[in-house]
């Protein structure tokens, strides 16, 4: 057993914090809002030449061939710094579709991603069917001599920014993945922003025309693709929350150090040190379960799936005590949006939302 | 990184499994394990005695007082397979508390007369710390040690004191001199039960156990040559030993099993809100279980548990009451018959489960889990201290 980050996960780590230090303090990440994109072009330039797009490919296709560790160790430092840029939809969620799909062409696509020219946002729910993404009624027919794609999808992350879609969607009662252009005749987009700062979008296919070629997989070889990305989305943004509830309860820690109320810091009541000490210790035991999802995703664990619904709600949970107690500590600060502090909270609410939310995982965890 | 345990230590948990399932474990107390009846003295005594004849009794020892040596991870997979086998736990007062105490600050003399006697099980200690007048604010004691020629008289009281029924011998914090700090001025001092003027008295517990007691002492004589270390730095051996066995004792492997018994009593009742509560409970000490590793994985470098270590003790004994809750829950209307300490006739036991009487009884003894060792709210001023900086 060695539970050490080794030499070049560090030095990963090392740069994306130095990174966020220089260019992602909170009056940067507020501009970067304020676009229209929702994201800078700049930074996504940057990560590509700082290789940082290529960390989870194999080498086959110009990647670094790294695993979970490095992903994790990425999402933490983002999450500290609370990193809008669309990695997850554009690297890691369409990433390990493509990667793990028969496309005859994914190797010159997957390039482009790493080169930061291209991006394909994953289109997976659906307005009625909850967390049940099998379940969709988007569907992909035959009409004479062709293949059509209608329905509608909903909350596809970045989808105002793709260059292509991969739909899940439905064939004959089996699961099919599909790689489709942003552009096609049929497709409209609609762009909405999040809660969190972030942007998705609204999909509506209607009739639009498929080929063959397109199709990256089904039946339940597309399932299993499928949660094999969800769990590598859950791993990441499970991440990203350790690093945010690191940032929450420093910052926390800091700011009753400098708040004076009755002539003392506040940081000498003894019932905010044990609050501050509750968002610590949270951290730490979803840190824990980060580790042990992590190194178990890995080595291709079969325990793997129920760590990560076990993960996911110890995410959630621990998110909103964290989030919550980082808000009340700030008092009347915590509520301004000119406070990074209520960020954080929103941050965690969204995470907690996706890819099955606490309740779901703990049904989940407990049907294993 | 790399989650797993090597070929050795696998076999090793191997060699432990097989030596627990062999025909030199007492039988008489695994049949009381197994049953859930309450273990006689004589049964613990048959328990470490077992131990010792595998030559596991120092298990936490280094090899040169007569311990085994073993590795973090060794420890870790030992004390795994004895829960998992339902074992009595090892009672940490002689090997866990006074013993790492003698072997690192005490005379040659004192290891030679003492250390042996503890790791054979011959002598049964009991921990002399908390008074009256001083709980959470130990330094505070009062228990007044004269030295008078080549004896120490003690006077005061100690509580809460654990098994003092069946010790022979108490380590005690005493005060030696009144000085401005009160952390100067205490010295740490092994006394024999024997004593004349030493006076035992049951305090029971609210689950009608007789767990903890009162000690008195009146004009008790003490050798001077049962000062541990210098007159005056008793504090400094009783945060060493708070520190030293940190490990173990969130219970994690302990739980594993209740819980997994839990689940089979409770099968058939199809309680889906019970049975969400327990994979509740599950994900928690899957949590801490890993945050253990971590500390583990960080000893074995060769580094110090620190205040993270803490965590273990809050949240470990948050699991255990929150466990003791459920089983409670569980048993629903049937844990009012109350059977007492000596259990139930056996010709006239109440309608109901038959784990309801001991799952009360057990959820009201378990309330002391945050309360010793440090209170949980202690915990925390400590980790607000040292980690948190505040």
């Amino acid at each position: 057993m060695n539970l050490n980050y080794s030499d070049e996960q560090n030095m990963l780590r090392e740069q994306v914090l130095k990174f966020c230090e220089t260019n992602y303090d909170f009056i940067d990440r507020e501009k970067i809002l304020e676009t229209e994109a929702g994201y800078s072009q700049d930074n996504w330039k940057q990560f590509a030449e700082l290789g940082w797009l290529a960390v989870p490919f194999k080498e086959e296709n110009g990647g670094f061939n790294f695993g979970p560790i490095e992903l994790t160790v990425l999402f933490e430092e983002f999450g500290k710094a609370l990193v809008v840029e669309p990695y997850l939809s554009s690297v890691v969620m369409s990433g390990t579709i493509l990667e793990n799909s028969n496309h005859s062409n994914k190797s010159s696509i997957i390039e482009k991603i790493i080169a930061g020219e291209h991006q394909i946002s994953v289109a997976y729910a659906e307005p009625n069917i909850g967390y049940n993404f099998f379940d969709c009624l988007t569907s992909l027919s035959t009409g004479g001599d062709k293949l059509l794609l209608n329905g509608t999808k909903s909350l596809v992350l970045n989808g105002g920014n793709a260059d292509q879609f991969i739909v899940l969607a439905n064939q004959d009662g089996s699961s099919v993945l599909i790689l489709v252009d942003f552009d096609v005749d049929g497709l409209s987009v609609q762009s909405f922003k999040t809660i969190d700062g972030q942007t998705c979008a609204e999909l509506s296919f209607e009739n639009v025309s498929i080929d063959s070629e397109s199709i990256l997989a089904s039946g339940d070889e597309a399932e299993a693709i499928f949660n094999k990305m969800i769990n590598v989305s859950i791993l990441c943004i499970s991440a990203e929350a350790v690093g945010a509830m690191n940032a929450s309860y420093m910052k926390t820690v800091q700011y009753t150090k400098e708040r004076e109320q009755f002539s003392q810091p506040i940081s000498n009541f003894q019932v905010l040190q044990h609050r501050m000490v509750d968002m610590f210790i949270e951290t730490e035991l979803t840190k824990s379960l980060l580790i042990k999802a992590t190194l178990q995703l890995d080595s291709n664990d079969p325990e793997a799936g129920n760590t990560i619904s076990a993960l996911k709600v110890q995410v959630g949970k621990a998110g909103r005590l964290v989030g919550q107690h980082a808000v009340q500590l700030h008092g009347g600060m915590g509520v301004s949006n000119e406070m990074s502090i209520g960020h954080y909270l929103k941050r965690f609410t969204a995470i907690d939302s996706m890819f099955g939310n606490t309740q779901h995982h703990i049904n989940k965890y407990q049907a294993k | 990184m790399d989650i797993g345990f090597s070929e050795q230590d696998l076999q090793f948990q191997e060699e432990i499994r097989a030596g627990l399932n062999g025909a030199e474990y007492p039988a008489h107390v695994k049949e009381k394990q197994e049953k859930g009846t309450a273990l006689t003295k004589q049964d613990l005594i048959d328990f470490h005695k077992f131990l010792y004849s595998k030559g596991w009794m120092g298990y936490n020892w280094p090899e040169e007082y007569g311990g085994t040596g073993w590795s973090p991870v060794q420890i870790y997979l030992f004390l795994n397979e004895l829960a998992a086998a339902q074992c009595p736990t090892i009672l940490p007062f002689g090997l866990n508390m006074v013993g790492p105490v003698i072997y690192t600050f005490g005379t040659q003399e004192q290891k030679d007369r003492f250390l042996p006697d503890i790791l054979e099980f011959n002598t049964w200690w009991c921990q002399g710390y908390s008074e009256p007048g001083s709980g959470s604010d130990l330094a505070s004691l009062k228990t007044k040690a004269v030295l008078e020629g080549d004896h120490y008289i003690v006077n005061g009281s100690k509580t809460w004191t654990t098994l003092a029924q069946n010790a022979d011998w108490i380590f005690c914090l005493v005060r030696t001199e009144t000085t401005q700090k009160k952390q100067e001025g205490i010295s740490f001092l092994l006394i024999d039960m024997n004593s004349p003027g030493i006076e035992v008295k049951p305090i029971i517990t609210i689950d009608g156990d007789h767990e903890v007691n009162s000690v008195f002492f009146t004009d008790v004589k003490v050798p001077a040559d049962q000062l541990i270390g210098e007159e005056g730095k008793g504090w400094t051996y009783a945060k060493f030993l708070l520190a030293h066995e940190r490990f173990g004792i969130a219970g994690v492997p302990v739980v594993k099993v209740q819980i997994d018994k839990l689940k089979k009593l409770t099968a058939d009742y199809n309680d889906a809100d019970l049975n969400k509560k327990i994979a509740e409970l599950e994900i928690d000490l899957e949590a801490l279980e890993f945050t253990e590793l971590r500390t583990l994985a960080a000893i074995a470098e060769g580094g110090h548990p620190g205040a993270e270590s803490s965590i273990l003790k809050i949240r470990g004994t948050e699991i255990q009451q929150r466990l003791t809750e459920l089983y409670v829950e569980a048993a629903g209307q049937y844990i009012l018959p109350y059977e007492g300490p000596e259990g139930f006739d056996s010709n006239r036991t109440p309608s109901g489960p038959e784990y309801a009487s001991p799952s009360v009884a057990q959820y009201l003894n378990y309330r002391k889990t945050s309360i010793y060792g440090g209170s949980n709210e202690i915990q925390k001023n400590i980790i607000a201290k040292a980690i948190l900086g505040v």
